[in-house]
């Protein structure tokens, strides 16, 4: 496994562990990480404060479970409504008495969870070290922030403060007791009441506000000594971000909001479909070509090892649903069967005269796999055929249609669409510029047997080009709704955000991403199709509310196949 | 059942207690009771503790003659609350179980051939609802969303409180004795199996299910309660320590139901899992052992990890099954 795959995993993992113990803690069930951010159905949370964001380069999992514990018992023990109304609006004080209000949860652990409180601990420890190391402490005002911290910490939750710095707090701590020594003295007797804790808190970070602003004429985050410049403001970058939004720093992917799009009345653009096509994927590649695909996939498949029968009877127990199927006769309870009453005159002995119900579990559903056909998924191309082939036919073993369908484009850097748009005297925001290209690998009427070829298409590399995905899930979408079965599942898979350089540049950077998150939003409003995200060794949570990263690279056994059922089923939440 | 009727219809509760003594709830209610122990008497359980709300619907069930239906998740000892409040009163008690299989002729009576002076003969035996109606009985029909609503009907008429019962068999109309009491436990509320846990559990008629007069609704217990249950119960864990483990257990499993609630695991802890685990425990003398293999191993393995970071939070240790495990 790559790097990158297994870092992204190893995300997902954590965010799935640390949103379940959120939930639990906090008795909230809507909660659930959506692009490293916790949010509350579909709207973002407040970061709350600095300590509660670790990063997984820097900081181990026990980091996770202390800033996952804060952010519960910030949710279970903060009323919001209170809080917003008394945070003062100078970003310093406000910072402050973030700070405190965290503090004060963090010190009301629940009776009987000891690991909570060690968890905490942990997690203060370390994000304490990190910003001693980061260069915060050398210079006075960093110095005064962090003492601050960690005096108050120490007495609200009653425990010493950290070791490595102890001695380094002294002098600071010493200047600071006179003028917020009787506040503080009481911060801990108050912890219970928000309100009353308020009013303390707020004085204090009035104090140090004052502090901060009066020994100088810079203003916060541009120290006067030149020599430490950097150091100081990067450390001062970790603690002031609460507004900003969190880095993506890798592997997620990256997405962001357009003004173009949001600000155009008639919403996401096409500049031409002129040149649009739907075409099957099977006649773009030459015959002989595909046997030869095609026994490379099987030959791939073969050494995958997968029990399809067993994956088939797994889908059968996920998406059927027991219902009556016809009439079991010959029966020796049940209803009476007119047809065999005139046996019970012939041959009186003979009993079986009833006939029962059969229910039988029926799968009553369509799955839809698009497949994203953009340049960098090449690589994992024949990875997704195996995993695509495999599911097809053990979906159709447990009676279940499914389609396979790729979105790519007919030209590289906006094509034909471009040239008609330089010659149309180059209008502003044309919108979507390329020749949009939908392939059919195998449509829902078609049974894998007869779909072996075309789906072996899926590995003729100059087939992919680039992507738009918020017009195919959209297509993907309509080719749902025509179907006549009950339940719809469209599983998208994609290695990135959506890329089509002559629309980015022709518009703005997120436009297509904006459009994507749009569409996805917007389906899973409707809700009569149920859509997921598979990232190929990429997190897709900002676009999809279910998501899973996948791991391809290597030997993959049935475990890629198991985790795409415990996605459908519903589990691998954030 | 053999008790013919003369002998148990004639009974009668004679005294009055109080249950503020006999409960230990605030009340200054009096409840009538029985001086004899009859058979059907359920066993007292001295620890067991009344939760006070469905205790005195219970009691409102036994004095004032109204029919109580208790609900709540499994595990919660909805049927052994009913018990205990009849052991208390020495009120006779009958559970009766019902499932899909239970026909009317099972609760009516029905003719059966038995041996008379060594010759066979055809005699209607009453079933488990006119014998009891006859009698100075609590009828306690468990799993009551088990039982077939189309069954279900052969009780409508008793569910009014004079309401008669009539034997078509038999020709005979039975008036209950003004003794006799009834009561349901449930785990739904008779909208069927809506989160998946109650496999096999009916969608009842809601003509029926509004005759109920009372629905009591036991869900988990206060935290110091279910304690004070749990050091009742295992009196190896009843000293300070023993308390602060047992706190621990029963924040394990209160983030269970809350991670089940949220739909993040899809089995969760009822009391009696506490209990069986602080048994365990005993045993095992090691809470994460006892724990696995009382509880962890009955989730499904991709819920695992979860559970494991629940067991961290109030234990601050790691089980194997856990993502930090090493």
């Amino acid at each position: 496994m790559s790097e990158a795959q297994r870092r992204a995993r190893h995300q997902q993992v954590v965010e799935e562990l640390c949103a379940a113990a959120i939930r639990a803690l906090a008795g909230d069930a809507e909660l659930h990480f959506r692009a490293r951010r916790l949010h509350r159905g579909r709207r973002a949370l407040p970061l709350f404060a600095p300590h509660l964001h670790p990063s997984l380069e820097h900081d181990d999992f026990g980091s996770f479970r202390g800033a996952a514990d804060g952010l519960a018992l910030r949710l279970l023990h903060s009323d919001a409504p209170l809080h917003e109304r008394l945070c003062p609006g100078e970003p310093v004080e406000r910072l402050v008495f973030e700070l405190l209000e965290q503090i004060r949860v963090e010190a009301l652990v629940p009776p009987g969870m000891p690991g909570v409180a060690s968890n905490l601990r942990h997690r203060h420890a370390a994000w304490s070290r990190g910003l001693h190391h980061a260069g915060l402490t050398d210079s006075a005002r960093g110095l005064l922030l962090y003492t601050l911290a960690q005096i108050c910490r120490a007495r609200v939750a009653n425990e010493p403060v950290l070791d490595e710095t102890e001695d380094l707090l002294e002098a600071t701590r010493a200047a600071l007791a006179p003028l917020i020594g009787h506040a503080l003295a009481h911060l801990r007797r108050d912890r219970h009441d928000q309100a009353a804790y308020a009013a303390h808190a707020l004085q204090i970070a009035r104090t140090i506000a004052q502090m901060l602003h009066g020994d100088g004429s810079a203003p916060l985050g541009e120290p006067r000594d030149a020599d430490n410049t950097d150091a100081e403001r990067a450390a001062f970058s970790l603690l002031m971000d609460l507004d900003a939004q969190i880095g993506e720093r890798f592997t997620s992917a990256v997405s962001g909001r357009s003004r173009v799009l949001e600000e155009s009345a008639d919403g996401y653009r096409v500049f031409t479909t002129a040149y649009d096509r739907e075409q099957r994927a099977a006649a773009l590649v030459r015959a002989e070509l595909l046997r030869e695909y095609r026994e490379k996939l099987d030959a791939r498949i073969a050494g995958q090892g997968v029990n399809v029968a067993r994956l088939a009877r797994e889908l059968r127990a996920l998406l059927a649903q027991p219902a009556h199927d016809g009439w079991d006769s010959v029966q020796e309870e049940g209803r009476i069967d007119g047809r065999r009453i005139a046996q019970l005159i012939s041959s009186p002995t003979e009993r079986r005269l009833f006939r029962s119900e059969r229910v039988e579990p029926i799968a009553d559903c369509v799955v839809t796999w698009l497949i994203d056909c953009s340049g960098s998924m090449k690589e994992h191309a024949e990875s997704v055929a195996m995993i695509v082939d495999v599911f097809v036919r053990a979906l159709e073993q447990a009676g279940v249609a499914s389609e396979i369908l790729g979105f790519t484009t007919g030209a590289w850097n906006g094509g034909r669409a471009l040239r008609d748009w330089q010659r149309a005297g180059r209008p502003p925001n044309p919108g979507r510029m390329n020749e949009q290209c939908h392939l059919i690998f195998k449509d829902a009427d078609t049974a894998w047997r007869r779909a072996r070829a075309p789906i072996a298409a899926l590995l003729k590399a100059d087939l992919f080009r680039e992507g738009i995905d918020g017009e195919a899930v959209r297509w993907a979408q309509r080719r749902l709704r025509e179907r006549p079965e009950a339940r719809k599942l469209l599983l998208v898979v994609s290695d990135g955000s959506p890329m089509d350089s002559a629309t980015n540049l022709a518009n703005d950077t997120h436009y297509l991403d904006h459009h994507l998150v749009q569409e996805v939003q917007r389906i899973e409003q409707q809700g009569d199709v149920q859509v997921f995200g598979v990232g190929v060794g990429l997190d897709l949570s900002p676009y999809y509310s279910a998501s899973l990263v996948l791991d391809l690279a290597g030997s993959t056994g049935n475990q890629v196949f198991r985790e795409l059922l415990e996605m459908i089923a519903g589990r691998h939440r954030r | 059942m053999n008790t013919s009727i003369s002998e148990t219809s004639g009974l009668r509760p004679d005294r009055l207690l109080s249950v503020r003594e006999l409960f230990g709830i605030d009340s200054d209610l009096n409840v009538p009771a029985f001086s004899e122990r009859d058979d059907h008497v359920p066993e007292i359980d001295p620890a067991y503790r009344f939760n006070p709300d469905v205790t005195l619907a219970i009691l409102a069930g036994f004095v004032r003659d109204r029919r109580v239906m208790v609900q709540g998740l499994h595990g919660t000892g909805k049927s052994t609350h009913i018990e205990q409040v009849a052991a208390r009163l020495n009120w006779p008690c009958v559970r009766v179980n019902l499932d899909g299989h239970i026909s009317r002729l099972d609760l009516v009576g029905k003719d059966a051939v038995v041996l008379r002076d060594g010759q066979q003969v055809t005699e209607f035996q009453e079933g488990i609802v006119p014998w009891a109606l006859q009698r100075p009985v609590a009828l306690v029909f468990d799993e009551y969303d088990a039982g077939r609503p189309d069954v279900m009907f052969v009780i409508q008429r008793i569910l009014e409180r004079d309401g008669k019962f009539t034997l078509m068999d038999q020709n005979k109309v039975i008036s209950p004795h003004p003794f006799f009491r009834l009561f349901a436990t449930a785990n739904t509320v008779g909208l069927g199996n809506l989160n998946g846990l109650y496999h096999g559990a009916q969608r009842l008629n809601h003509a029926q299910i509004d005759r109920w007069n009372i629905v009591a609704s036991l869900n988990y217990l206060p935290r110091d309660e279910e304690i004070a249950i749990v050091q009742a119960r295992v009196p190896s864990l009843a000293d300070d320590a023993g308390r602060e483990l047992v706190g621990a257990m029963v924040s394990v499993a209160d983030l269970t139901r809350k991670g089940f609630a949220a739909g993040d695991i899809s089995t969760l802890m009822s009391p009696r899992t506490v209990i069986t685990w602080a048994e365990n425990v005993e045993i095992f003398r090691e809470p994460a052992l006892a724990f696995r293999l009382s509880f962890v191993n009955k989730c499904d393995d991709a819920e695992k990890r979860i559970v494991a970071e629940y067991f961290q939070r109030c234990f601050d240790r790691e089980i194997g099954e856990s993502y930090a495990a090493p």
